[in-house]
């Protein structure tokens, strides 16, 4: 509408003024009229003089109105400038393409977002086609008039289309920047006027955009873009994003958080089921948010099958979407069946211990080995396997430590530890990327003493320093326990069959003792469980933090057994079970082996490069730059490829390999490393080779990107309205075999508007004075 | 074991228990136990078991007013504690202790009970379902101090409380008898005669989890002994010093096994 009514007006398009450069052409006419036109003004100056003056006096007929008399001198002496200026011929000097003389390279997305059938007559693919690869019509023509029309096909990368039959949008990726690239290359040398992209936009690649519209800059090559489709569905419902871990323990209950995202359903409810392999393993219903926010819902599922698992998300389609491969997502997660060992240090004899053992007992992927302080210097070693596991007390190296997985410190004061077996616990979370959780009781936190320890540094929650150590007189606070926000829906708090239920359960829960008076959390921790005491005085129970690789919790309550034997919890009652195997799992979750290994991305398309990733560290978890790995791919034909994985070069313990994945299916990369002819571990990790079905997500229009990438580039950015611009505006890049063209302005629209607002301005201002 | 010896000499010179056994029984029985329980604060403490006698058991000894449950009440438990908490890191609590029957919910705040005298013990309904409870939930129950026939009455009432168990006879190695002190000989301690005795010198006896072994120990019975004789009377002499310290190194595991499994 805009660009018609400027071009109305100004008789040329936009690019012309944008490319074009103004000048004169004056005739020696010109200069004579130039000469005629001075004298008017001097006319027009010297009969305005006396009426100025006479405006000036304070009384009169016609005194007293000065500003109008100079009004009216502008408007006689602007109509003058106008005509002056028209006599001396400006013009706009612009390079145009030489018809036939210029090559174009056309680009037009061929990947299978092209098949949403939102265009103006059809699917985009549809409008594409006619308009783009028929010389005889649509707006090829217009360009095969001008230009030598290269065209290309594109989805992973630009190859030069032959025949329309050739574009079959079925392509599982959309790269952009890629597509740009290939083209600018192939025809390099060519005179080469621009490049037109027919594209929905959606890039489904994570590299920027940003290095091909550099070399597209470098070469002064616009881009031209056409979006195709709308830039809004009216009615679809997309399962966004899927969050899930890389790995689990058999047996765990997961928390999976899907972002759900609609037009055209708001307040609707509907249900996210979680299939694998065409079971149903989880579901939760869930009320549509508004058009295009984003709404989170958790779905629980249990980790019941070990191996490789493809958890699909999925969202029935409903009446009238229109796209329905969107509702549903794949996420893969590899179940471990393998039991985690974890160190439990009981500074005293206590029931804690007794019932944390028994919550767990049946937990086969556990490994509870207690240490239990039963007088100075004596322990009583449970759950060992070796006579001599843990006979000296509590590891000395960090060779015996970071052997374990979990590290619990229950009630154990900090003076029972070396300086460096302090330091070592702290290593344990940061370094070797552990679990440590402290639980309360008379030995721990600030008052058994770890205030300004290293230990104190892992910590989630702030010790005070005031706070003397464990003398026996600390009086215990009866704590009931509740859920914080964040604790409301996090794994480990889950003590019901839903989220609602779970936290619902929690104010019947018997309340516990502490004699840790822990206020304050420190940056970066969460809180997850809150006490409350008879004076409603609230403090930290459960909260948790990264610490460098590791995690580390505290817990500050001494008898969490009573949700075992409190005479209002039924013997049936699974809820201290329950809490106790959730916080353990969560402690060892995803804690590094000595060999770690995965892919850099967990799906590929069939035939793309994969590569592998692995971290190797000696059992200090010292990383090592001098191991040999080996990596053992099974393809899905059951093959086994036997690879080198080297040292990248750029961190210590990071090895690299990569390695094709032809077929479609899951490949599984086992990595081995030694050092010296001992075996340091392995590790495994899986990667599928499956067709992508990104294009049907985002899938809308996406304009700004399209306009992003015309703006960089010096091109412009079109749709279905204003295609008919295309042919002209290429005309005027400037680029190619060019020929210099004067646009004359004079004649101009907008100059005989001009010229007829002075007039009419100067009229209608003499009348109002009386003077015509 | 010369640190359990200063213990007994210290616990003989100590006043605590016969503060408390004149205080709070004068050999008396108590009449409300909610006055001298120190009920649960988040620490270890004694707990006896109290029950109805189903035999009469008032006035059989003593001063004619003690049940059998309160026999060596209370000395025997705050002796028990304090070498306990002497021994151990465990911090009991040594200036008191709890009577519960087996029907009060406060027994539950207490995975650890004792019972005397389980010859002339008998429950009520809702008693057996409590003590069912309290043990498959996690409790475990020491019972001491009786000898001969008084064996069947045990088992019949445990039968009442868990029908599917049996009692099982413990040796020397299991880990309750080991998990403190390494006791070795288990007929080294004697109670009774040989002709008091059902079979002639003292046994241990156990039920455990599922009846399977392997699992935790849920009740012992220490067969035709009396722990809590030596426990009260370590503080008179009247008692051999090394069969005293025996009784308490029973006590001590039993504690540190019923704290840790």
């Amino acid at each position: 509408m805009l660009e018609a009514l400027f071009r109305l007006l100004f008789e040329y398009r936009p690019v012309v003024f944008k490319q074009g450069e103004f000048r004169f052409a004056p005739t020696s006419g010109s200069y004579v009229a130039l000469g005629l036109a001075v004298v008017a003004v001097a006319i027009v100056i010297l009969s305005y003089r006396r009426a100025l003056a006479r405006a000036a006096a304070p009384a009169g007929p016609q005194g007293g109105q000065p500003g109008r008399t100079l009004i009216l001198l502008a408007l006689r002496l602007g109509l003058i400038a106008v005509v002056a200026l028209c006599l001396f011929r400006p013009v706009l000097v612009i390079k145009a393409a030489v018809a036939q003389q210029n090559f174009l390279a056309l680009l037009i997305d061929d990947s299978r977002s092209m098949r949403i059938a939102d265009g103006p007559a059809g699917s985009r693919g549809d409008f594409a086609r006619q308009q783009f690869t028929d010389p005889s019509q649509g707006v090829l023509k217009s360009l095969s008039d001008r230009f030598v029309v290269r065209t290309f096909r594109f989805s992973t990368s630009a190859a030069r289309l032959a025949t329309p039959e050739e574009l079959s949008f079925a392509g599982g990726q959309t790269k952009l920047g890629a597509a740009l690239e290939g083209a600018r290359q192939e025809l390099a040398g060519l005179p080469l006027a621009g490049v037109v992209l027919v594209s929905d936009g959606a890039d489904t690649t994570d590299a920027a955009l940003r290095d091909a519209l550099l070399s597209m800059k470098a070469a002064a090559l616009p881009v031209f873009t056409v979006g195709v489709g709308q830039d809004r569905l009216a009615r679809d419902i997309q399962v966004d994003r899927i969050t899930t871990p890389r790995r689990a323990l058999k047996g765990t209950s997961l928390l999976i958080d899907a972002v759900v995202r609609q037009t055209g359903y708001a307040g609707e409810t509907v249900t996210l089921d979680v299939e694998d392999g065409g079971r149903i393993v989880g579901s939760q219903s869930m009320k549509l948010p508004p058009d295009g926010e984003p709404a989170s819902v958790r779905v629980r599922v249990m980790a019941a099958d070990a191996g490789t698992r493809v958890l699909r998300f999925k969202i029935a389609p409903r009446e009238g979407e229109a796209i329905a491969q969107n509702n549903a997502r794949e996420a893969m997660v590899e179940i471990l069946d393998r039991r985690e060992r974890i160190l439990h240090y009981e500074g005293d004899p206590r029931f804690e211990m007794k019932f944390l053992r028994q919550a767990v007992k049946e937990d086969k992927n556990l490994e509870v080995v207690t240490l239990q302080r039963t007088a100075e210097n004596k322990f009583l070693r449970v759950g060992i396997d070796d006579p001599e596991h843990l006979l000296g007390g509590f590891p000395r190296t960090r060779e015996e430590l970071f052997g374990y997985r979990g590290l619990v410190l229950s009630n154990v004061e900090a003076s029972a530890f070396s300086g460096d077996q302090l330091r070592m616990i702290a290593e344990f979370v940061e370094k070797r990327g552990g679990g440590l959780l402290m639980l309360g009781g008379p030995r721990a936190f600030a008052e058994g003493g770890y205030a300004g320890t290293a230990v104190a540094d892992a910590l989630p929650v702030v010790l005070d320093r005031a706070v003397h150590t464990a003398d026996g007189d600390n009086l215990a606070t009866r704590l009931s326990i509740r859920p914080t926000r964040a604790g409301e829906s996090h794994a480990v708090t889950q003590i019901a069959g839903s989220e609602a239920a779970s936290a619902a359960r929690w104010p019947d829960l018997p309340p516990l003792t502490s004699v840790n008076r822990i206020r304050a959390i420190k940056p970066g921790a969460t809180v997850l469980l809150n006490g409350i005491d008879d004076r409603r005085r609230e403090q930290v129970v459960l909260a948790s933090q990264r610490y460098g690789r590791g995690k580390s919790i505290a817990q500050a309550v001494q008898d969490s057994w009573l949700w075992q034997m409190h005479a209002t919890i039924s013997l049936e009652d699974q809820t201290h079970e329950n809490y106790w195997r959730q916080l353990l799992r969560w402690l060892v979750d995803d804690v590094p082996g000595a060999v770690d290994v995965h892919a850099i991305t967990d799906r590929v398309e069939p035939g793309e490069t994969v590569t592998l990733v692995a971290y190797v560290v000696d059992p200090a978890f010292v990383e090592l730059n001098d191991a040999r790995l080996t990596a053992y791919v099974t393809a899905p034909s059951g093959a086994v490829q036997e690879l080198p994985v080297q040292w990248s070069g750029k961190r210590d313990g990071e090895y690299h390999a990569t390695f094709t994945a032809p077929a479609e299916g899951i490949y599984s990369a086992r990595v081995e490393a030694t050092r010296g002819g001992k075996t340091i571990g392995s590790s495994v990790t899986q990667v599928r080779a499956v067709p992508s079905d990104a294009e049907y997500f985002d899938a809308t229009m996406q304009a700004p990107r399209l306009q992003r990438i015309a703006d960089e580039t010096g091109g412009r950015f079109y749709t279905n309205a204003d295609l008919a611009g295309l042919p002209e505006d290429l005309q005027y890049t400037g680029r190619g075999v060019t020929t210099i063209e004067e646009r004359e302005l004079w004649h101009m629209p907008i100059v005989l508007v001009l010229i007829l607002a002075l007039l009419s301005a100067e009229w209608a201002l003499r009348r109002k004075a009386g003077l015509a | 074991m010369k640190k359990l010896i200063l213990c007994v000499v210290v616990v003989l010179a100590g006043a605590a228990a016969g503060y408390a056994q004149d205080r709070l029984l004068g050999r008396r029985t108590p009449q409300n136990y909610d006055s001298i329980n120190i009920g649960y604060d988040g620490r270890l403490a004694f707990v006896r078991l109290r029950f109805a006698s189903g035999f009469g058991g008032f006035g059989r000894r003593g001063s004619g007013r003690e049940p059998p449950w309160a026999h060596d009440y209370p000395t025997a438990d705050i002796h028990m504690m304090k070498i306990v908490n002497e021994l151990t890191t465990a911090g009991p609590h040594v200036d008191g202790s709890n009577i519960y029957s087996l029907d009060d919910p406060d027994l539950m705040n207490h995975p650890i009970a004792y019972m005397s005298e389980p010859g002339f013990w008998s429950m009520s309904d809702d008693e057996a379902r409590g003590l069912r409870t309290y043990l498959l939930k996690g409790g475990f129950i020491v019972f001491d101090d009786f000898r001969g026939q008084d064996w069947f009455n045990l088992e019949e009432q445990m039968k009442r409380a868990l029908p599917e168990s049996r009692f099982v006879e413990l040796d020397a190695g299991h880990p309750i008898f080991n998990s403190f002190f390494e006791i070795k000989n288990l007929g080294f301690l004697q109670s009774y005669n040989a002709s008091q005795s059902a079979t002639g010198h003292p046994t241990y006896w156990g039920i455990f989890e599922d009846n399977d072994p392997k699992k935790r120990l849920i009740a012992i019975a220490n067969r035709d002994n009396d722990l809590g004789e030596y426990w009260e009377y370590s503080e008179t002499g009247t008692e051999p010093v090394d069969f005293t310290n025996e009784a308490y190194k029973f006590g001590v595991n039993y504690f540190i096994y019923g704290l840790t499994r």
